[in-house]
């Protein structure tokens, strides 16, 4: 027969056994055992292996959290991180670029505590880093540094024909092109539909030449103006003067290629054809140089394509991951990390403007300048949706390409103009 | 004589095309062959002419095999490809023959319902699968991919499959019946092995399907010890706007040897087997 301390010994026990996994569970949020960070796959390897097998193991070795790493590929990383938000599962600290804390708002914690701190310590942040990560006055990631789109230069045949110093201006550069194209070393630019190198030189030149697509409201379409009429003229001439015929249907790796195989003279890139020309091609290193986006009458600008860490809402622990990140933006990490990546990444900390990660080559100082004059797409319009569809269809390219192919000024933005239009919901 | 009695007829209706065939299937992999064993100074000069190879390296496969995880890879595109072809497969037969040979209401709905879901487009379904799998605490494993891969196949080798047992004449499975067997039994003993073309195809191309399959491996395998090949080469061998040409391609080569091995295993037995008759032997 069951006594009445034997009725409560069994419920204490029962009890007990009901609570022990959420105590459990409970114990185990305050004690994270691992976070995974999912990142595209830097161009600079090591880069990534400095974070997967130096960084990684001492934040382990000190807090005993495992920290992994998944590397997506190039062109990837979108729809890694529209799966994560969608099913609201993954890794927790997640790569950004571009726009992507506005597309992602919603999925992202905000972590401008953070940034005030990583700010504070290093100098400030770069202000028109701001405008891509901060979305309704809130820090959704924190970025690590830029990768720049610059002039990619072959001093040896730019001498020969008696230009000592990359040309100030887009006219002049357009004065040296048709040079350099007699004497057999055109110009390549890319015009097709890439994913970098073709908006990374058609917005600065828009911009400068004053021409902008739509205006800050992101209702009032801008494109079709006198200014942008001008940009398309010169862009013409730029590519039936200096240019090799088959840059309409380039990509991003075609341009690198021509340019490592002594095809061009001068083209729009990342740093990353000096990276390999020193690996592979040390006499072509010997003789290839960066300049900044040359000057037109409204200016000199460049593309901003700001790289960086956020933690999704989803985290179970997203104090451990603040943590971790407030660990890795601390300039004993963060100085090591931007070394090994060779200064392919410009920091936007004021901290970093004088870092000696620069000193090594000094050829990579234009990426540094670049900051200052660095918008994002489809600037002054809105950092959403709309400018994500705008770049994702080619718009500004295809206005460009259609007038090197030889249509009319006037029916390239008339057609460039509907699409904005639509795109943008103007009237 | 195929092609005609005189030299120059047969030069003419029968090497020329051949010929023509033979260079246009085999020059994609006399492309990656040679851009594999090319140095990078070769692989990038225009002036060098591209369809000889100057100064032959191997490197490109030193590296590819020490610098990266191909070897596993291959595992796991071999395990993965060959999981799926079997369970697709089996199941694709198990809902083909109903619906190729048994009279039942509704069977023309569900079999254009198969061809439907074939024509599904995978962009629409990786987040709910992705969903999926993640509830079941499958990412990262290659169960993931194992279990996704015959959503595509299974329709398709059903599609596949219930045209070769329509073809196969009613009175060879009757008699059978008559003679005592079972319906499962007339099936295996006599509709399956003269489809046996049929299931060739559909495992032949389901095989290759699944060697193949990027968007569901990319977002399923994000470490690169569980990637298949096609994910890991284009995530490791692809940096930015630089592609490591020599190791890709060297990647290609050696990946496309295992679907190369399985043709040439099966080639005779499937042409046998289509052109084999059912009451001769």
């Amino acid at each position: 027969m069951t006594t009445r301390r034997d009725f409560l010994t069994v419920s204490l026990v029962a009890t007990g056994a009901a609570l022990a996994p959420r105590l459990a569970g409970a114990a185990g949020k305050a004690t994270t055992k691992s976070l995974t960070t999912v990142r595209e796959s830097s161009f600079i390897k090591a880069f990534d292996d400095y974070f997967v097998k130096t960084l990684a193991p001492e934040y382990e070795k000190l807090t005993g959290i495992k920290v992994g790493y998944e590397a997506v590929s190039v062109g990837g990383m979108l729809t890694r991180l529209t799966t994560m938000a969608e099913t609201k599962s993954g890794p927790e600290i997640v790569h950004t670029g571009i726009n992507w804390p506005h597309l992602f708002d919603q999925s992202l914690v905000d972590v401008s505590d953070l940034a005030g701190e990583v700010g504070r310590k290093l100098g400030g942040w770069h202000e028109q880093v701001q405008e891509v990560v901060v979305v309704n006055k809130k820090w959704k990631a924190l970025p690590w540094g830029n990768i720049g789109q610059l002039e990619v230069y072959r001093t040896d045949w730019f001498k020969e024909v008696g230009v000592t110093k990359f040309p100030e201006t887009w006219e002049d550069l357009l004065a040296a092109g048709r040079l350099l194209k007699k004497k057999g070393h055109p110009f390549g630019f890319e015009i097709g539909h890439g994913f970098g190198d073709n908006h990374g030189w058609m917005y600065p030149l828009l911009w400068s030449y004053g021409g902008r697509e739509v205006d800050r409201d992101g209702k009032t379409v801008l494109i079709d103006s006198s200014e942008t009429a001008k940009a398309v003229d010169f862009c013409r001439r730029f590519y039936q003067e200096t240019m090799l015929e088959d840059v309409l249907g380039w990509t991003d790796v075609n341009n690198n290629k021509a340019f490592l195989g002594e095809q061009i003279s001068c083209t729009n890139n990342a740093s990353s054809i000096l990276v390999v020309a020193k690996r592979d091609f040390p006499e072509i290193a010997k003789v290839t140089d960066h300049a900044l986006n040359p000057n037109g009458p409204k200016g000199r600008y460049h593309v901003l394509n700001a790289q960086g860490l956020g933690i999704m809402t989803y985290a179970p622990d997203q104090a451990a991951a603040k943590a971790f990140l407030r660990w890795l933006y601390d300039d004993k990490q963060m100085s090591r990390w931007l070394t090994a990546g060779d200064a392919y990444y410009a920091p936007f900390l004021h901290g970093y403007d004088n870092h000696p990660m620069w000193n090594a080559e000094p050829r990579y100082m234009p990426y540094k300048e670049s900051l200052k004059t660095s918008r994002p797409h489809a600037w002054p319009g809105p950092v959403g949706h709309a400018a994500s569809e705008n770049v994702a269809k080619y718009v500004l390219v295809d206005m460009f390409a259609k007038a090197c192919r030889g249509d009319a000024t006037k029916d390239v933005i008339a057609t460039a103009a509907a699409q904005l239009k639509q795109i943008y919901k103007a009237k | 004589m195929v092609g005609g009695r005189r030299f120059g007829e047969r030069v003419l209706r029968l090497y020329l095309p051949l010929g023509f065939f033979l260079v246009a299937m085999l020059f994609p992999f006399y492309w990656m062959a040679i851009t594999s064993i090319k140095p990078n100074r070769e692989l990038y000069s225009a002036k060098i002419m591209p369809l000889i190879v100057h100064q032959p390296t191997l490197q490109h496969y030193v590296d590819l095999l020490e610098q990266t995880n191909f070897l596993t890879w291959t595992y796991n595109t071999i395990l993965v490809a060959v999981v799926t072809t079997v369970v697709s497969l089996v199941l694709g037969a198990m809902i083909a023959y109903p619906l190729a040979r048994l009279n039942f209401p509704g069977a023309a709905v569900v079999a254009i319902g198969v061809a439907a879901t074939y024509l599904v487009p995978q962009p629409l379904l990786f987040i709910p699968m992705s969903d999926v799998i993640n509830r079941l605490g499958l990412s990262n494993t290659l169960s993931a991919v194992m279990l996704t891969y015959p959503t595509l196949l299974i329709p398709f080798c059903a599609w596949l499959l219930m045209g070769y047992f329509k073809s196969v004449p009613r009175e060879l499975e009757e008699a059978a019946r008559i003679d005592g067997a079972s319906r499962f039994q007339a099936m295996l003993r006599v509709v399956l092995p003269l489809c046996t073309p049929g299931l060739l195809s559909a495992g032949i191309f389901a095989f290759t399907l699944a060697q193949n399959e990027f968007l569901y491996a990319l977002i399923f395998l994000t470490k690169s010890d569980v990637r298949t090949v096609p994910v890991g080469a284009i995530t490791e061998l692809i940096r930015g706007d630089v592609f490591y040409w020599g190791q890709l391609m060297a990647a290609a080569l050696l990946g496309s040897i295992p679907v190369a091995l399985i043709y040439s295993f099966f080639v005779d037995y499937y042409v046998a087997s289509l052109t084999a008759g059912s009451v001769k032997n």
